[in-house]
């Protein structure tokens, strides 16, 4: 078993050196070896799933070891790592397939293809990792190679302003963590998620909420929550099925992973921040999403919101139900994404839904799925987003009113701008040059659209899970199941998507080339569009505060360390060389002249003349 | 009664060697320097076959016998490097030997 995990990690590692050492210049090649790589961590990750008992696996050894500190690395894949695994591996595996068609006429395909094995590496690392440190090593890693694929476009401006932006955003989160980690060391002497688990246990009181709030900041970088939401939107300067395997799929959700991990750690107070902060993001980002018109933005807010919503079950104290809803929106996100990475390329990467229009009958499958994938988030009843949304909401609605309150009003919204989205794209007639030549993609990339497309339909029945992967799902959903109010909670859920789908028909089903709502209602569009102006807060901070003090710095550190320490140091070097050259005067007689003063002077200092 | 003492024979050893410090300075031929230098050497043969003959025991001239061997020596190298030198650079002259200067 642990051969299995170990050859699960490290395949991909190995995949990728493969690549950036011999495959640079061959992209085909350096293509399939990704893909294979992922279809082998999806065959190793199902044996790891599968073959065992339902024990979790534990397993560790010494990493590297300083004095009588030693860190350790090693595994501990429980119930929900198994879960995740399984989503990991798969929705990466049909990713990775996607690739292969989306990035077919791609110049820098190797490159690509080794970032995306870099990141199962890492990703895989999160997962299975059994302490804090490795977390933050492998967090760090994911950070890394999410940075790598948005930048892949690195010519234009705007993928390198998006790469730089998501990397620094999200080293305040890990900075947040980091320090978390710390504490936690400090407060509790050990890292390790068992051994933190069983101390939380038998001395509660040693968990506060600095504590957990501090790791928490972790999450709050990865999963885009406010007040650090600001990169992932931007993120989606990357290749297509970069943003649906890292930025809607595997890599944000890590933040709620991470929460599940140390769940033991965190007090009331923390949990309803989160849930409050969970559920704003929630209504927050529908509002935004409104208001834009590309569409992989707007898939992007509806992450975001999605992120919310998972942050809000975990705050009400239902980790079963955030990581149920966790797995529902890996498939119909990447499903989207996947799906907006289809109309894409079909449209010679077009990415404004006004230029769209009418693609639903030349290009049937993707919009199909798509369908199902927007039916799916809505809440639509007896999709998947039905069973894990609404067990959100209805435990908000048993456990805490304003959340459910926010989350309702947010579920109405995130119906109304999918169908939004939907309409414009793919019915009405063509509003481009492009969407009229439209043309249905290759098996390569509808296949996994289908099969996601097949799971977003069943994959909110938890009990068809195999018990390896239900596991932990099952308790949190058994007490959903038994909560009252059941009926009253499927018409709400019922009314949010069809009052969404009504407004979205009503407004947006004979949208032109603008928006309708920019049109009918400019002030309350405008509202949406500035986003709340975080970034122009954030901007306004770093050229008011930031830069004025880097550069106090700057002239400090140029005055002290390189004036003088740095050259200070060089100018009495200088002078004495100064001395010392004006000795070298090149004839034989002044140096015997000075040979014969020295051989005096040791002579008289041997006789002692100079008073020793 | 003038009288030849010891001290008569250091002071000479000191002239002799203060004499071939001051050629080997003021000197720019070096085969003059070379010669400057055994100046030095005998004035410093001269103090020790003094103090042997005070001191009524061998030692002195012992060493001063080894000096000269020594000088006899390097007198040999230092007229083989001056003529390579010489037929090198057609000059004998210490200030057309600055190479190391410039």
């Amino acid at each position: 078993m642990v051969n299995f995990a170990l050859s699960l990690l490290f395949l991909p590692l190995l995949s990728a050196a493969v690549t950036l050492i011999f495959l640079r210049k061959n992209g085909n090649l350096a293509s399939l070896l990704s893909v294979s790589t992922a279809g082998g961590i999806l065959v190793l990750a199902l044996g790891l799933i599968f073959s065992g008992n339902e024990e979790p696996l534990i397993w560790d050894t010494t990493w590297f070891a300083m004095g009588g500190w030693e860190l350790r690395f090693g595994f501990f894949i429980d119930a929900p790592a198994r879960l995740l695994l399984f989503i990991v591996a798969f929705v990466g595996f049909l990713i990775h397939v996607f690739s292969l068609g989306y990035m077919a006429d791609d110049p820098a395909k190797s490159r690509y293809f080794g970032g995306l094995s870099i990141f199962m590496f890492s990703m895989l690392g999160i997962t299975m990792a059994d302490n804090l440190v490795m977390i933050f090593v492998f967090w760090e890693l994911v950070g890394f190679s999410s940075y790598l694929l948005i930048a892949h476009y690195f010519q234009t401006d705007e993928s390198a302003k998006a790469s730089r932006k998501a990397f620094i955003v999200n080293r305040v989160g890990d900075f947040g963590f980091l320090i978390g980690i710390v504490l936690t060391y400090w407060t509790f002497g050990t890292v390790h998620l068992i051994e933190l688990s069983d101390l939380a246990d038998f001395a509660p009181s040693l968990i506060s909420t600095s504590l957990c709030l501090a790791l928490a900041c972790g999450f709050v970088g990865k999963s885009a929550q406010f007040p650090l939401h600001v990169w992932l939107p931007d993120a989606m300067a990357g290749p297509t099925p970069v943003s649906a395997l890292i930025h809607a799929a595997t890599m944000v959700a890590a933040g709620v992973y991470l929460l599940l991990r140390i769940d033991f750690l965190f007090t009331n107070e923390a949990l309803s921040l989160i849930a409050f902060l969970g559920a704003a993001m929630g209504l927050y980002a529908g509002f935004c999403a409104l208001a834009q018109r590309d569409i992989k933005k707007i898939l992007a807010y509806s992450t975001l919101s999605q992120l919310g919503y998972m942050a809000a079950a975990f705050g009400l104290g239902a980790p079963g139900v955030a990581l149920f809803h966790l797995t529902t929106h890996a498939f119909f996100k990447a499903l989207m994404f996947l799906g907006s990475g289809s109309v894409i390329h079909a449209c010679h990467h077009e990415q404004d839904i006004f230029k769209y229009g009418g693609l639903r009958r030349r290009m049937p499958l993707t919009a199909l799925t798509f369908l199902v994938g927007v039916l799916a988030i809505s809440g639509v009843n007896f999709l998947s987003g039905y069973f894990s949304k609404d067990a959100i909401l209805l435990w908000a609605y048993n456990f805490n009113l304003p959340v459910f309150i926010i989350l309702y009003l947010g579920a109405i919204l995130t119906a109304t701008y999918m169908f939004r989205l939907y309409f414009i794209t793919f019915e009405g007639d063509a509003r481009s040059e492009h969407a009229e030549h439209a043309r249905e993609n290759s098996p390569l990339m509808t296949f996994p659209l289908l099969v996601l497309a097949c799971l977003s339909v069943i994959g909110g029945y938890h009990a068809l899970y195999p018990n390896a992967l239900g596991e932990f799902l099952a308790s949190d959903l058994s007490v959903v199941a038994n909560l009252p109010h059941h009926m009253w909670m499927v018409i709400l859920g019922t009314f949010a998507w069809v009052c969404g789908l009504l407004v979205a028909r009503a407004l947006y089903s004979n949208a032109k080339d603008s928006d309708p709502v920019e049109d009918r209602y400019p002030s309350f569009f405008q509202l949406c569009a500035s986003k709340l102006f975080f970034d122009e807060i954030y901007q306004f901070y770093i050229n008011r505060v930031q830069d004025p003090f880097a550069r106090f710095l700057e002239v400090m550190e140029l005055l002290f360390i390189s004036g003088l320490m740095v050259r200070g140091s060089a100018g009495i070097a200088a002078l004495l060389s100064l001395l010392a050259k004006a000795c070298y005067i090149g004839k034989i007689n002044a140096y015997a002249f000075w040979f014969l003063v020295g051989t005096i002077g040791f002579l008289g200092y041997a006789a002692g003349f100079f008073g020793n | 009664m003038l009288c030849v003492s010891p001290n008569h024979f250091l002071i000479l050893a000191c002239l002799l060697v203060a004499v071939g410090f001051l050629g080997l300075l003021i000197r720019r031929n070096v085969l003059l320097m070379l010669m400057s230098l055994e100046v030095m050497l005998n004035g410093i043969n001269l103090a020790l076959l003094t103090f042997a003959r005070v001191g009524l025991n061998l030692d002195g001239g012992i060493f001063v016998f080894f000096i000269m061997t020594v000088a006899a020596a390097e007198v040999a190298v230092g007229l083989a490097l001056l003529v390579a030198l010489y037929k090198k650079r057609n000059s004998v002259f210490s200030d057309h030997m600055s190479l190391l200067k410039n």
